[in-house]
């Protein structure tokens, strides 16, 4: 892997990776940029015309107002949950993005080993095993396997299962889920520095396993499918033909080309790994953007609370946000690991 | 230069349909997985579609004697299998109103997907130019929020949701990676010879669009729709699952079967066949349709093949 990390970053000296990536990401980031504002305009038109703060107001007005009120940051904090709204968010917005980074790391950490092996023993019981696999953990729905998972390995109180896990919440949150006794429950302590950090891991650790669980089986496939075209080109025949190890054969020379068709793979599936995110971080009750959502739509639903139009758009406003960073982030390695994808 | 043009003659005959079944069928027989589930899931819709028929009229009947936790699930060949629910209603006749209901909106998003799908992809390629650009741009946009938001959204929009309501929803949003390949496939068969060809024996627009380009798309359509099939049974059980789509007590469909029995009773615990039944039974029918899917992608594309 030391080999690999060397070969994937540019060699000191190198220059000839960068030309013309200043502007390829002042295009991508101008475009992204004018796709959000865009697609958040026609989300407000669409729900300001139902929902409050606006919904009495004719919609060329309310769209006046929501617009003016944007670059002070007015059209988002001013809702319902006025002034609470930016710091919830915030708050929520950083969660959810740590869970998928801890996801993430779990993912690759678990498919790329696994996808070599299965390519290098093409045929094998292993590879036979790792497709039945991946085929049976993709099938389980995100909320079922969060369910089983939650009360099978988290400490719910008469449960049946290894306590090894907390049941619900993030560190330091006072749970509120099934089966907590709410008279003789003392909220625990978030804790502070080091042991902070290893709180909020415990209580990201089950999640992130739930979460990466389906999409391990998914990725290991494809960088399996991408390293068996990469394993019959004419450049691995010849390094064999070098007689260089196998080792090597794959990890630096099939490897290497074979995430150029892998990372966009992955990034096309962002978008499926932060939808099963949100509804994970629902179930686990982790306060993120999809607690904060899928709540505040719940309320209405019930008819309680109707919903508020400005929250709802700054809750896409962060997802989009999140899509757009990532989709930039992807073309930017791809240019990286694959010169012939650079534009002229 | 005989050859030439017998080549463009042959190249121009537009793929019957026959021709192409006969085409699909060898190669589907090779993928025993894709067969036997593709088996397996025409099975399950052929009980889901006739379960009116089958299961007895007072079974969604409330017994309030008869609760889930004195009926645990039973080996005997009756409706009581699987036991009952929190109100005493049998949890197997339950399953498969919801699989009723799942199946029907499920076919019929991917259906109305699929073929919004086609007709913007197709448009949007046979065209090419500046309304393609925009159609893609607009498709992009949609795109770049998560799927599960935009839909919870839409769907508390339409409040109260019924099944037609929320077959159109899904599909409103699912024809976008339909729409993607399909206008790809298109735009590279929009150059062909074949196509020039019929261009130049006089051919009209729609002629070349129906006879020609759409008939050699159809295994990217296939692929496409099969796939997609997959995907709206797992969002859409996502969404009822968090009871914001229609009402378990109403209609029942698998995700809320199986939301409402993780709410009603301490989840795992105890009463854990009220929910357990649907959850297998959409883990089944969602394990076919991805082994479906690979399987006539495999199947139609040999280059894919492993």
């Amino acid at each position: 892997m030391a080999l690999l990390g060397r070969r994937i970053l540019p060699a000191p000296g190198r220059t000839d990776m960068m030309p013309g990536m200043g502007g390829f990401l002042l295009r991508r980031v101008a475009f992204g940029l004018l796709v959000l504002f865009v697609g958040l305009s026609g989300c407000f038109l669409f729900f300001a015309s139902k929902y409050p703060p606006l919904y009495y107001e004719p919609l060329g007005h309310a769209y006046w107002v929501w617009l003016r009120g944007l670059p002070s940051g007015h059209s988002l904090n001013d809702g319902l949950l006025a002034g609470h709204q930016l710091s919830a968010v915030g708050s929520a917005f950083g969660r959810t993005l740590l869970l998928l980074v801890v996801t993430l790391v779990i993912v690759l950490l678990i498919s790329v080993p696994l996808a070599c092996l299965s390519a290098a023993n093409r045929g094998s019981p292993f590879d036979f095993l790792v497709r039945c696999l991946s085929y049976a953990v993709w099938a389980v729905p995100v909320f079922l396997a969060a369910t089983i998972g939650q009360e099978g390995l988290g400490r719910v109180p008469g449960g049946w299962g290894l306590p090894w896990f907390p049941y619900v919440g993030w560190a330091g949150d006072c749970p509120n889920g099934q089966g907590i006794d709410e008279h003789n429950f003392q909220c625990p302590s978030g804790g502070h520095g080091l042991n902070h950090v290893g709180l909020v891991l415990d209580h990201l650790a089950l999640p992130a396993m739930v979460l990466a669980l389906g999409f391990i089986g998914l990725q290991a496939r494809y960088l399996r499918s991408a390293l068996l075209d990469a394993l019959d080109a004419p450049y691995v025949t010849v390094a064999r033909a070098k007689g260089l190890p196998e080792r090597v054969v794959v990890l630096r020379h099939a490897v290497r080309n074979a995430l150029a068709t892998f990372v966009p793979a992955l990034v096309s599936d962002f978008g499926l790994i932060f939808g099963a995110a949100l509804a994970i971080d629902f179930i686990f009750q982790l306060g993120g953007i999809g607690s904060l959502f899928i709540n505040s739509l719940k309320l209405n639903a019930e008819g309680f609370v109707p919903i508020d139009s400005y929250a709802l758009v700054f809750a896409l406003l962060l997802a989009g946000g999140l899509m757009v960073i990532v989709s930039i982030l992807g073309e930017v390695a791809l240019w990286m690991l694959d010169p012939r994808t650079r534009p002229d | 230069m005989a050859s030439v043009e017998t080549q463009a003659v042959t190249a121009a005959r537009p793929v019957h349909s026959r021709r192409s079944s006969t085409r699909l069928w060898p190669r589907l027989l090779r993928q025993p997985a894709a067969l036997v589930s593709g088996f397996v899931l025409i099975a399950i819709f052929v009980i889901g579609a006739i379960e009116p028929q089958i299961t007895p009229t007072s079974a969604s009947r409330i017994h309030l004697g008869s609760q889930f936790i004195d009926n645990p699930p039973a080996f005997s060949l009756s409706w009581h299998i699987l036991g009952t629910d929190g109100i005493g209603r049998l949890v197997l006749v339950r399953t498969l109103e919801g699989l009723h209901t799942s199946e029907q909106s499920a076919l019929a998003a991917t259906l109305i997907a699929t073929l919004i799908g086609v007709a913007i992809g197709g448009f949007s390629g046979y065209r090419g130019g500046s309304a393609d650009a925009m159609l893609m741009r607009f498709a992009d946009m949609l795109g770049i929020f998560p799927a599960l938001l935009l839909l919870l959204a839409a769907y508390t929009y339409f409040t109260p949701v019924t099944v037609p309501k929320a077959s159109l929803i899904l599909a409103c949003y699912l024809w976008i990676p339909v729409a993607r390949v399909v206008r790809a496939e298109i735009t590279t068969l929009r150059d062909r010879e074949f196509v020039q060809a019929a261009r130049s024996l006089g051919a009209s627009d729609r002629r070349i669009f129906f006879r020609h380009l759409l008939p050699n798309a159809s295994a990217t359509i296939i692929i496409a729709a099969t796939t997609l099939l997959g995907q709206v049974i797992m969002i859409e059980a996502l969404i009822e699952f968090f009871g914001l789509g229609v009402p378990a007590e109403i209609t029942p469909t698998l995700g809320n079967l199986i939301g409402d029995g993780q709410r009603n009773v301490l989840a795992l615990a105890w009463g854990w066949w009220t929910w357990a039944g649907p959850a297998v039974l959409l883990v089944i029918i969602l394990v076919c349709a991805n082994l479906l899917g690979d399987g006539v992608a495999d199947a139609l594309r040999p280059q894919r093949q492993r």
